[in-house]
């Protein structure tokens, strides 16, 4: 049990470690500023916010 | 580059004055190949899986269905079910539409497309030969590692494939800002190949011993869900409702509040499925709690969702993407809610061991993640074939089949499972009769199996009439039409 445990304790650390550098990574990037703007970067000048971008086919 | 030339040859009738339309279509270009092929076998995996699905289901009210052949008996079709949804149908769909957001919020197009293919080709051949294994008496009997050792690398082989490729995509991708949904996409991308080694080295090829067994057969379910449906299901919720509505998400802040302190405490969660059982009390109560912590996670998600949709719920009317991504996006927080409620002992006493936990899994792997899936597809392969889907009504009526077939369901199973609950906690009931409670409850079950089958078929056949491209020349490389015309009125 103890190897097993050690294992799946390691896993975990594992896990939550590489998510605790990756944010650390994010910060240093600048990844978590100016979070108004941000969720505007999936649109653009053609699809550009106020226009929908999907429907059901027309039957005409 | 020259986005102008694969533009015009997609759709001539294009105008060339958006040079973010050029990118647009030739991203979207780029992707065919691989989306569409993991979609593809998704879509046979689908059919393959509902099929043994539903039989499995009508063994449980009637044991001596179709049992005289070895590999039809329910030990077998059961685990081949499972494995074929999760990793047939679930993880193709899952990684098709996690190929196309990768490269559209990378901002570039797809590179390295012969890789893709060359994974989706061993996906397909691992999942092949090791539900056939299943089907010849091979399974290994560990919940959702049934697969035989035989086909384990295979798997393992394709999806590092798919890990590698989205560090290249990520190393190349367009300056500027990591929008939410690709920090799931990566979440789920790179912990996937390591996890699921993790868990056959130390189940398959160096098992561990005795209980040991239990922690990281559950450690790894657990993640799987945790750490690959959710960022894959979540990536695409992001993504499609605030570009169907055109409308930003609602609180930017709250998104990555709510991935950050997923991808920190999830991998936490996994020994709630073992309370009660023979491990160290501290390894269960840590994971009560990071399960209970899981409230912030999915309360973020599900503020930012609903309030995006609030005022706009009319557009459920009139586009197919948004309908089943939303349907997802409840089934999301409802499961979720319900999977933290599982985790306090107390209740989890009463649940565990009867059908709850059945309806909690559907409820979780269909009602969010598929659901997540059919509305990425609908809004996937159009911008990828250049063709619109060929019949609305089809699409509604595949969306009121598998939402009416999901629900009785998941249902059905919710309240048979504390019926039998209930009974089995007094011990004035027998055994026996506590499983009688369960009965009709399994019958109602059964019959939803027919809404699912018959929806799959319906999107099947969309599916193929969209490749072969049976229907009418899109109108444009984004939009359709406006909203508002004739075909709104129809639910």
């Amino acid at each position: 049990m103890t190897a097993g445990s050690l294992l799946i304790v390691g896993g975990i650390v594992f896990l939550s470690g590489s998510a605790l550098l990756a944010f650390c990574w994010a910060v240093r990037d600048g990844q978590l500023r100016r979070l108004k703007e941000a969720p505007r970067t999936i649109f653009d000048d053609d699809e550009p916010v106020g226009v929908p971008t999907d429907r059901f086919p027309s039957r005409k | 580059m020259k986005p102008s030339s694969i533009l015009s040859s997609l759709n001539p009738a294009t105008e060339p004055d958006s040079l973010a339309s050029h990118e647009r279509a030739e991203i979207d270009a780029s992707t065919r190949g691989p989306v569409l092929l993991f979609f593809g076998s998704a879509v046979f995996w689908l059919l393959a899986g509902s099929l043994l699905g539903l039989l499995s289901a009508w063994k449980m009210t009637h044991p001596g269905l179709l049992d005289s052949m070895a590999w039809l008996t329910f030990g077998r079709i059961r685990p081949a079910h499972v494995n074929i949804v999760t990793y047939g149908w679930a993880f193709s769909a899952g990684i098709g539409t996690g190929l196309w957001l990768m490269a559209r919020l990378c901002r570039v197009p797809l590179m390295h497309s012969r890789l893709l293919v060359s994974a989706a080709v061993f996906w397909n051949l691992g999942v092949l030969v090791g539900v056939l294994g299943i089907l010849a008496g091979d399974s290994r009997s560990i919940e959702w590692l049934e697969l035989p050792g035989y086909a384990t690398p295979v798997l393992f082989i394709a999806y590092a494939f798919i890990g590698v490729w989205a560090v290249i995509m990520f190393r190349y991708r367009k300056p500027g800002h990591v929008y939410v949904s690709q920090w799931y996409l990566l979440a789920a991308f790179l912990w996937f190949p390591w996890l699921y080694a993790t868990a056959n080295i130390l189940l398959v090829w160096q098992p561990v011993q005795g209980s040991a067994q239990g922690a990281v057969n559950w450690w790894f379910a657990r993640n799987l869900l945790g750490l690959w449906f959710t960022p894959i299901g979540l990536a695409s919720a992001y993504y499609m409702i605030p570009k169907v509505l055109g409308r930003p998400i609602h609180s930017y802040y709250l998104s990555i509040l709510g991935f950050w302190s997923l991808a920190i405490f999830y991998s936490w969660n996994g020994m709630h499925h073992l309370i009660g059982g023979p491990f160290p009390a501290w390894m269960i109560s840590a994971s009560v709690v990071a399960s209970i912590m899981m409230f912030i996670p999915v309360v973020a998600v599900a503020i930012n969702h609903h309030m995006t949709m609030r005022g706009h719920f009319d557009a459920l009317k009139w586009s197919p993407t948004l309908r089943f991504t939303v349907f997802g996006a409840i089934a999301y927080t409802v499961v979720s809610l319900q999977g933290i409620a599982m985790a306090i002992p107390s209740l989890n006493t009463l649940t565990h061991f009867t059908d709850y936990t059945i309806g909690h899994a559907h409820l979780g792997l269909y009602g969010f993640f598929s659901m997540m899936m059919f509305g990425a597809v609908y809004y996937i392969v159009p911008r990828l074939v250049g063709w619109e889907w060929p019949s609305a009504t089809m699409i509604r009526w595949h969306f009121w089949l598998v939402a009416t077939g999901i629900l009785l369901m998941a249902g059905s199973l919710t309240f048979g499972g504390i019926l039998q609950g209930l009974a089995l906690y007094d011990p004035t009931v027998s055994f026996q009769s506590s499983l009688d409670y369960a009965i009709p409850f399994r019958w109602l079950r059964g019959i939803s199996g027919f809404f699912l089958l018959a929806g799959h078929v319906v999107f099947a056949t969309l599916f193929i009439l969209m490749i072969l491209k049976v229907g009418r020349r899109r109108e444009g490389p984004a939009l359709f039409a406006a909203p508002d015309d004739d075909t709104s009125a129809t639910v």
